[in-house]
């Protein structure tokens, strides 16, 4: 069988507890919003709550912005004072949305009960019965301005000094002019010190040098006998300085 | 799973520059046109002097505020779409505009300097047919809102209810009007058609019944449309058949009286119903005495009641549209009426007197190609020396709107057609004839060296010579006050740039209009008004007369053949499965019947749930070769994607971790249908969909989404597709991608034939959960089909999202191993993340998006996107970034 299928969202589905119906919630503590809220047409009810942006006065926001419940199924206005009521809604679950083109808010789900009874939490979709309690009326707070912008790549002068290329060169540079200047030369204890490190960095005697082996192939074949003994890596690094 | 998840989040980080948009390029490539829809009421902002609002309640539930300098936006408040959110009734009182909403569902106040709602309330059920503002002594604090039973009075302050009663008889009596004038008493009119009227008085205060009075009207039907009241509360009635006008005192019991319009000397068009117009410009007053009466389709009269004479002001005839309007105490009549062929004029007359004022002409151009006008809207201002100065708004029948000022002058116009685009094009611009003549020099073969020096050189003169034109233009429009730099369409400015990024983007509308719009600058070319054959550049329409269309026509098909005008055949179906050819030369014809047995086609027909496929016959009559029928009692065909014919794929399969080929099922014949199920219930409903080879009629695949429901939106394209529906048991939106192999071996390089395959692909699923409910969905294009794919979802928020397809890969491993890492294969997670950095259009939203069309550029990093609804966003996107363009800071 070539066809391999994979569900990948059943263990989500195992993992979300089967819930009935999320909205048929049985805990009967009386907060803030829990009071019924009857309407004049019977089993359609009022999702109320207020938005708030942080140190923008409301008249500056509130014409841009917009209430969606469930995507577009119900649509509600802002106040002046950014207070928000969606009218003639059914019981059932919805994910409450204030949408602006300027600052994020997150949403909220809302159940309503056949009664009345409503209660906010906050969606998780991945296990859609998890219930952590939102306060009712809904107070939704924008956490920023929305970012839709990428910062551009902006040229300054720790960018060039950071540069690789720019270390390499500037580097080799600071040595050579500050080294011998903090370095003093005259005191024989130091040279003496200096000579030894630099025994110790100049190449093992026993290899063949790199440059040599190739002057020597570039010279032709008359330097060919003389291969492997002419290595002599005897010349002390002091006396090259 | 935490781990899963934070792995994830590192791939985003990483991955973080797929796509965005940088500050410095806000309004570079893309720009925005946002629209209202066709108005229907509309009220000027008067209580300001110095207002420059106007209020448009529109037929697309949109209500908005208008800048009357500019014609742009100050706000805009988009409700739902359908009768829930069909506005009633827009009433304006001083900084405050009711609006009766969802046939009298909700009563709404909007505060119209900030656009924010004042208060909304739920009215009781019941369809609406009227509502008015009440004033007492002077004051405006209640409005009436008049339904089938009952009759609310709600406070303007807080709309709360301050009494509501049951019409009496509302089982008989059909009430339509409500009218009030100050004095403390609100009418209910209701007519019993055919027999009689019924006025019923109510107490402002309390809502008591004061007086109910009936009175014979055995002509009457319609209150709304042949009644108005005038003066001091005389209900004025027209009676079309006895062409004479009947009149009632409503503060007074007593019969109607009959004034027929020949002792007024007054005759109709025959076959016209004479319509009334009436002013009250304060609603805590009684009406004016003047009145209009249109008699024909041309021809107005003012009118005025004197003492309970009827006395003919003014004649105006022709006369296309008349309308008052008040500014201070005083009141005009502006009347429209036609000039020459091209222009009409409006003037203003003193309503009082019916002089006419002078200095108050005002010429309206009539555009070739839009509608006529079809409403008219007056801004009456008072000037400094205390005449009476205006404005117009004209409506035409193609839903545009101009806004002129004297003497002629338009301040600005707005298409609202172009907020319910049908369906849309985009057309590549034509060369010019030096870029032709530069093409002709790399097509031809070689013809000797010097001949090809000497063609090298002559078009690098005509480059010099077009320079140095272009050089001379430039400096002398710099000379030129801006104003008179007009945006002339000519072939020099409507010609291909050099990546081919400019293009013509033609617009079907709702309303019949069609647009060509530069996607450049958004700047509108012309508009005309079955199978209609026009330049798409220029918008004139072609010489070539298209076919007469006897039958109706099941479906047109566009083929790949080109006759001798490089034209592409358009094949039409008709409902007996005949075969025309258009255009249908010898030449195509012939070229059709070499082609016909390679020719294949597919009906659905979704009523009956049947997909039938037929073959073409060389004498170009039809043959079905298969048919698959889907139970229709079970499930409904909703919707039937095919791939893209101009859609390259570039790399026949995806290289595997371990250096092997995974090679892809590229059929091009491939149909994704998706079906619904007729039961909705929660527990029973499910999604379908099927891959049908459309040549053949073979199932490649079938995949069943249970308990979910639509819409569903789906892309299909390459050797995936890509669906989202709603998911009942979890109730949210889900994604899923199905992705098609052939396996590690191709069958046949070359070609692919859907009638040679024997194998079938192999098919890969993935689902993934998404944070959003979406409005639409498409994917990008590019030339070649380099650039990886990304796909453009158009959010309810009005967001365009571009998510990579990379995140809808049925290959992202739930474990991550070398090789899937070796592949940059992104683990698996189960929801996917909106990060509105992936939003193409920032914060320019698109309202009610309803369709994006994508186009290949010339570059191939380069796809021009267009989303429409009732905006209209013209973008470009950058799915691998712009890899063959040098950066702009270099």
């Amino acid at each position: 069988m070539l066809n391999t299928d994979r569900a990948p969202l059943l263990w989500l589905l195992a993992q979300a507890a089967l819930v009935s119906a999320a909205w048929c919630f049985t805990d009967m503590e009386t907060g803030p919003g829990a009071g019924v809220s009857t309407q004049p047409n019977g089993d359609r009810f009022k999702i109320e709550g207020r938005a708030i942006v942080p140190g923008i006065k409301t008249q500056d926001w509130v014409s841009a912005a917009r209430v969606l419940v469930e995507g577009e199924e119900y649509v509600g206005f802002l106040r002046t004072d950014g207070s928000f009521a969606v009218n003639d809604v059914p019981s059932g679950s919805y994910v409450i949305e204030i949408i602006t083109p300027n600052y994020r808010f997150e949403p909220v789900r809302v159940d309503i009960t056949s009664k009345g009874k409503m209660r906010a939490r906050l969606v998780n979709y991945i296990k859609p019965s998890e219930v952590i309690r939102q306060p009712y009326p809904l107070q939704i707070r924008a956490s920023g301005p929305q970012s839709y912008f990428m910062k551009r790549e902006t040229w300054g002068w720790t960018d060039f000094l950071m540069n690789p290329m720019v270390m390499m060169m500037v580097l080799p540079l600071l040595i050579i002019v500050l080294l011998p200047k903090v370095v003093n030369t005259n005191d024989p204890e130091m040279r003496k010190e200096i000579e030894q490190s630099m025994n110790m960095l100049s190449p093992n005697p026993e290899l063949p040098d790199v440059s040599e082996l190739v002057t020597k192939f570039f010279s032709g074949s008359k330097g060919s006998s003389k291969a492997g003994g002419s290595s002599k890596g005897t010349r002390p690094a002091a006396k090259r300085r | 799973m935490a781990k899963l998840i934070l792995l994830c989040l590192n791939y985003m980080i990483l991955r973080s520059t797929v796509e965005a948009v940088f500050e410095d390029q806000v309004g570079k490539f893309d720009w925005r046109q946002q629209y209202v829809g066709k108005v229907r009421f509309s009220s000027f902002d008067t209580h300001a002097q110095s207002s420059k609002k106007v209020l448009l309640a529109t037929e697309s539930n949109v209500f908005a505020a208008l800048n009357t300098r500019t014609g742009d936006l100050f706000w805009r408040h988009v409700d739902k779409t359908g009768p829930e959110g069909n506005i009633d009734a827009l009433l304006q009182h001083g900084q405050d505009a009711v609006l009766v909403v969802g046939d009298g569902r909700l009563l709404r106040s909007w505060e119209i300097n900030v656009g924010g709602l004042n208060w909304e309330i739920l009215l009781d059920s019941g369809s609406f047919q009227s509502a008015c503002l009440v004033g007492q002594q002077d004051n405006v604090k209640h409005v009436a809102v008049l339904k089938k039973t009952v009759i609310s009075l709600h406070y303007l302050s807080n709309g709360h209810q301050k009494w509501i009663e049951n019409l009496p008889e509302s089982e008989t009596v059909d009430y339509q009007a409500v009218y009030s004038d100050g004095n403390g008493e609100v009418y209910a009119m209701g007519v019993v058609p055919h027999s009689h009227i019924t006025i019923v008085v109510y107490s402002v205060e309390d809502g008591e019944i004061i007086k109910q009075v009936s009175v014979e009207a055995p002509w009457l039907s319609n209150i709304q449309t042949s009644c108005a009241v005038i003066g001091p509360g005389m209900l004025t009635c027209m009676d079309p058949a006895t062409v004479s006008l009947y009149m009632l005192d409503l503060h007074l019991e007593s019969e109607m009286t009959q004034i027929p319009l020949q002792a007024l000397g007054l005759e109709v068009t025959p076959g016209f119903h004479p319509v009334l117009v009436s002013t009250q410009p304060n609603p805590a007053r009684q009406p004016l005495s003047e009145f209009f009466l249109q008699l024909g389709p041309e021809q107005y009269l003012l009118l005025q009641l004197n003492n309970g004479q009827i006395v003919t002001l003014r004649d105006f005839k022709p006369a296309m549209l008349a309308s008052f309007a008040t500014a201070g105490e005083k009141t005009v009549a502006a009347v429209m009426s036609p000039k020459n062929k091209t222009a009409c004029s409006i003037n203003l007359f003193n309503a009082e007197t019916g002089r006419r004022l002078l200095d108050t002409t005002l010429i309206y151009n009539l555009d070739p190609n839009g509608g006529k006008p079809e409403k008219l809207y007056v801004q009456a201002f008072l000037k400094k020396d205390d005449s009476v100065g205006y404005r117009v708004m004209v409506q035409t029948e193609d839903h545009a709107l101009a806004f002129l000022q004297q003497p002629g002058r338009v301040m600005w116009t707005r298409e609202e057609a172009l907020s319910d685009v049908v369906t849309m094009e985009m057309v590549d611009l034509p060369l010019t004839g030096t870029q032709a003549e530069l093409e002709g020099e790399f097509g031809k073969k070689a013809d000797g060296l010097m001949s090809m020096v000497m063609k090298r050189l002559s078009s690098q003169l005509i480059l010099l010579q077009a320079w140095i034109a272009h050089l001379w233009k430039l400096f002398y429009d710099a000379r030129k006050p801006r104003s008179q730099v007009k945006n002339e369409v000519t072939i020099e400015n409507l010609s291909r740039d050099e990546f081919n990024l400019q293009k013509m983007m033609v617009m079907v509308t709702a309303s019949g209009k069609l647009f060509g719009i530069d996607s450049k600058t958004g700047n509108k070319d012309t508009g005309l008004a079955t199978l209609h054959v026009f330049n798409p550049i220029f918008g004139k329409k072609s010489h070539i007369t298209p076919p007469a269309l006897p039958q109706p026509i099941l479906q047109s098909l566009l083929l790949p053949l080109m006759d001798q005008d490089y034209a592409k055949v358009l094949l039409l179906v008709d409902d007996q499965y005949k075969v025309s050819a258009f255009p249908s030369t010898k030449n195509v014809l012939q070229q059709l019947q070499e082609m016909a047995s390679s020719i294949f086609f597919y009906l659905v027909d979704s009523s009956q749930g049947r997909l039938s496929g037929y073959r073409l016959r060389t004498d170009l009559s039809t043959e079905l070769i298969w048919e698959v029928v889907i139970p229709t009692e079970v499930q409904k065909i909703v919707s039937i994607k095919g791939k893209r014919p101009n859609e390259h794929v570039h790399s026949q399969g995806r290289v595997m971790g371990d250096r092997s080929v995974l090679y892809k099922y590229l059929n091009p014949n491939l149909l994704a249908v998706v079906t619904e199920s007729t039961d909705l219930h929660q527990e029973r409903s499910f999604v379908g969909i099927l891959l049908i080879d459309g040549v053949t009629g073979r199932i490649i695949h079938e995949a069943v989404q249970r308990k979910a429901r639509g819409p569903v939106h789906v892309v299909h394209s390459e050797n995936w597709v890509v669906y989202e529906y709603w998911s009942t048991k979890s109730r949210r939106n889900e994604f899923s991608v199905i992705e098609l192999y052939e396996g590690m071996e191709l069958y046949n390089s070359t070609v692919f034939s859907s009638l040679d395959r024997p194998h079938a692909p192999q098919v890969l699923q993935q689902s993934y959960i998404f944070p959003s409910s979406i409005s639409t969905m498409e994917a990008t294009l590019t030339e070649k089909g380099i650039t990886s794919r990304h796909l453009l979802i158009g959010l309810p928020s009005g967001g365009i999202l571009s998510l990579p397809k990379m995140f809808l890969d049925p290959r992202r491993p739930e474990i991550v191993t070398e090789q899937s890492r070796e592949e940059n294969l992104i683990p698996y997670a189960p929801e996917l993340i909106i990060r509105t950095e992936w939003f193409i259009n920032y914060n320019q939203t698109v309202s009610r998006v309803r369709g994006i069309y994508t186009a290949p550029s010339g570059l191939e990093s380069t796809c021009l996107v267009v989303a429409y609804g009732l905006d209209i966003y013209q973008t470009r996107v950058y799915p691998s970034k712009q890899f063959d363009v040098l950066k702009d800071d270099y």
